[in-house]
């Protein structure tokens, strides 16, 4: 990955374009994969289904963490090793993932299957909603190991110059689980196990695509005998690099038990349905955003270390401008339309009730949500990694944990709800404080004598 | 020739590797390596100096590759972020140029440099360690500081230097077998270094 010099030079807007386009294109596809899920299962299963589903949504954090655990680690080690030329090391590496990938992921899968009921329960299952979330969690389970090896081996041959097949991988994946969902659910009549079904299947389909492209004679890093061997040295690294991401995950994973528990507590099963369908509207809109930030990232990175202070304030703006867009989208549709967008998940009416309230308490803040990430982005992309690790807690965990233990127990259900755009609020302020004053602090100055400097010449 | 001198801190490795390349007529780059990337880059030279010999294994990096909470899979990082990772990328784009282009031979100090030229043709790879007592001297010299503040400084140093070199290398720093020599300052002296050094480069080239 050598650093264009273009960063430097072309005009902002047409490298946002050309670096942010992939990103969001990839991010919106992983994010619509869990959307047609929820409406197959909404519309074929009924609405009790949908909140089975919901209460998996833990499970899903978990085991992402589990995959960073391995995955973000060795992709940081891969790329130094590619951008070295070092291909036996970056074969070893590879192997080493694709090992750890499968002991952790079968011991998470037996642990999981042997306690699936408890900690469902745990998670905010009923006796209602638990034999959904059950049949549904067996065969994603059974499939885990599948699920990140297909996501580890994606990003292997996103990184090693294949980045149109790792798209074209992410999309087949997309479009067959789409295809397979109405099939299974409706033709065979095989409920919410169906959804499961062809959620994996789907993903085997990628990961034998991804693993022949890697056994390709011509690959820089290809699949052989002998780079399968654990190197203790290799493994520890990249674990100690994926702890902080693990530690994250799990931490997301505990807040959804906490909205679950507390939907479960003061409103009922089907007001965790509705969090699961409010959370598969809002994560669109995220994804879209994190997809302009991941382009935003060399750019201002770039423009930073040249010190072209004026120029990395135009992509930072750029890019606000960008994600301000697409969450007021998001935050006029959900307020004007939110029965037709509700209405795309499930035709209960006491569910729908739900899910129009959610959607229209928990997209109030979401017009300046949008500044927010970016905001925690741009600090990471400037080497700041403190400061947008500190932003990017408060909306999720800082402000949300103590909003999330108070508020209910004074408004109920609603306190649940009114939690998510109250922290919401809250980290907008912080990012707004810390940006302003460091942009006073670093920016402005520098800015300042670039300007002379034009004068004066 | 190419020589990679790999030293630790106090060693005298660097001030070797200066009067070896004097000695042959050879090109010398220790920190002028970053002056040159950075030139190269277009990015300021601080970037390099902050980065320099120093691994930030940070939180940050594994971070924000992460996949978000809030659900989910499939959101892993695809465009690369510009990291210490980068910084060394560019800095080895510059090391190799620069061995290519030096015709009659270059001496380079640190920077992993054996690792990043590892498949070039005429590598000698040095490393260069002292006493511990006599490593505080040259550093109590060297940064006119007191002796505990040196003693502090080298563990400190060695620590970075051998995160910074296994992190990119997968190599252990200061091992023997990743070297072609390794050299004690304190007992064969700085000069006797330089000679033995130099006696190594005949060798190597009448082979």
């Amino acid at each position: 990955m050598a650093l264009p010099i273009t960063l430097g030079k072309e005009p902002i807007p047409k490298l946002l374009k050309e670096y942010a386009v992939p990103a969001i294109i990839a991010m919106t596809a992983s994010s619509l994969y869990n959307m047609v899920d929820s409406i197959f299962i909404g519309h074929g299963v009924g609405a009790m289904a949908i909140s089975g589903l919901a209460v998996t949504f833990p499970f899903m954090n978990l085991a992402s963490a589990f995959g960073s655990l391995v995955g973000v680690g060795a992709s940081t080690l891969l790329s130094v090793k590619l951008g070295a030329k070092d291909y036996a090391g970056a074969q070893k590496i590879v192997g080493n993932v694709v090992m750890l990938n499968i002991i952790i992921g079968i011991c998470f899968t037996a642990v999981s299957l042997l306690f699936l009921d408890p900690i469902l329960y745990f998670f905010g299952a009923s006796d209602n909603t638990i034999a959904y979330a059950r049949e549904y969690m067996q065969i994603i389970l059974l499939g885990n190991v599948v699920t990140h090896l297909y996501l580890g081996l994606n990003s292997v041959i996103r990184s090693s110059g294949h980045p149109r097949q790792a798209m074209a991988a992410t999309i087949v994946t997309v479009v067959l689980n789409a295809i397979l969902d109405p099939i299974f659910i409706f033709g065979f009549g095989w409920g919410i196990r169906g959804a499961a079904i062809a959620t994996i299947l789907a993903q085997v389909v990628s990961l034998v695509w991804v693993i022949r492209i890697l056994c390709g004679k011509n690959e820089v890093v290809r699949l052989h005998r002998g780079i399968f061997r654990i190197d203790s040295k290799i493994a520890l690294d990249s674990l100690s690099i994926g702890l902080a991401p693990f530690l994250m995950n799990v931490a997301s994973c505990f807040i959804v038990i906490l909205i679950n528990k507390g939907l479960q507590t003061h409103g009922g099963d089907l007001a965790i349905g509705a969090f699961g369908i409010v959370n598969r509207v809002s994560f669109i809109f995220i994804m879209i955003v994190m997809g302009f930030n991941q382009g935003m990232q060399p750019i201002a990175g770039y423009n930073y270390g040249a010190r072209q202070m004026s120029r990395m304030m135009e992509v930072f703006w750029l890019t606000v401008k960008c994600a301000t867009v697409i969450t007021t989208v998001g935050f006029l549709l959900c307020e004007l339309f939110p029965r037709l967008i509700a209405g795309v998940f499930t035709s209960d009416e006491e569910l729908l009730t739900y899910a129009i309230f959610g959607l229209r308490v928990t997209l109030v803040m979401y017009p300046l949500v949008g500044f927010q990430m970016v905001v925690s982005n741009f600090f990471q992309s400037i080497g700041l990694a403190s400061r947008a690790i500190f932003l990017s807690l408060t909306r999720q965990l800082i402000f949300l944990i103590p909003m999330l233990l108070i508020l209910p127990n004074f408004m109920g259900i609603v306190g649940v709800w009114v939690s998510m755009p109250a922290a919401d609020a809250a980290a907008v302020i912080v990012a707004f404080v810390m940006l302003m004053r460091y942009k006073k602090k670093h920016v402005d100055p520098l800015i300042a004598a670039e300007n002379n400097k034009d004068i004066n010449q | 020739m190419i020589i990679t001198i790999g030293r630790e801190l106090g060693s005298g490795g660097r001030e070797i590797g200066r009067r070896v390349a004097e000695r042959l007529g050879y090109g010398f780059y220790d920190k002028e390596l970053l002056l040159e990337a950075a030139k190269k880059s277009g990015l300021a030279p601080e970037c390099f100096e902050k980065a320099d010999e120093r691994t930030e294994r940070s939180i940050g990096t594994g971070l924000f590759g992460m996949r978000f909470p809030f659900l989910g899979d499939g959101a892993s990082s695809i465009v690369p972020g510009f990291t210490n990772d980068t910084i060394f990328q560019i800095q080895s784009d510059t090391l190799r140029t620069i061995a290519e282009s030096e015709q009659k031979g270059v001496v380079f100090v640190g920077r992993c440099a054996d690792y990043v030229l590892r498949d070039m043709a005429g590598l000698l790879n040095v490393f260069v360690s002292a006493d511990e007592a006599d490593r505080v001297k040259r550093v109590v010299s060297y940064f006119s500081c007191n002796e505990s503040v040196a003693l502090d400084k080298i563990h400190k140093v060695d620590r970075q230097r051998a995160s910074y070199y296994e992190y990119y290398t997968s190599k252990d720093w200061g091992e023997a077998r990743g070297y072609h020599l390794c050299l004690n300052s304190s007992r064969f002296g700085v000069d006797g270094c330089i000679d033995m050094i130099l006696r190594a480069v005949d060798e190597c080239i009448a082979r």
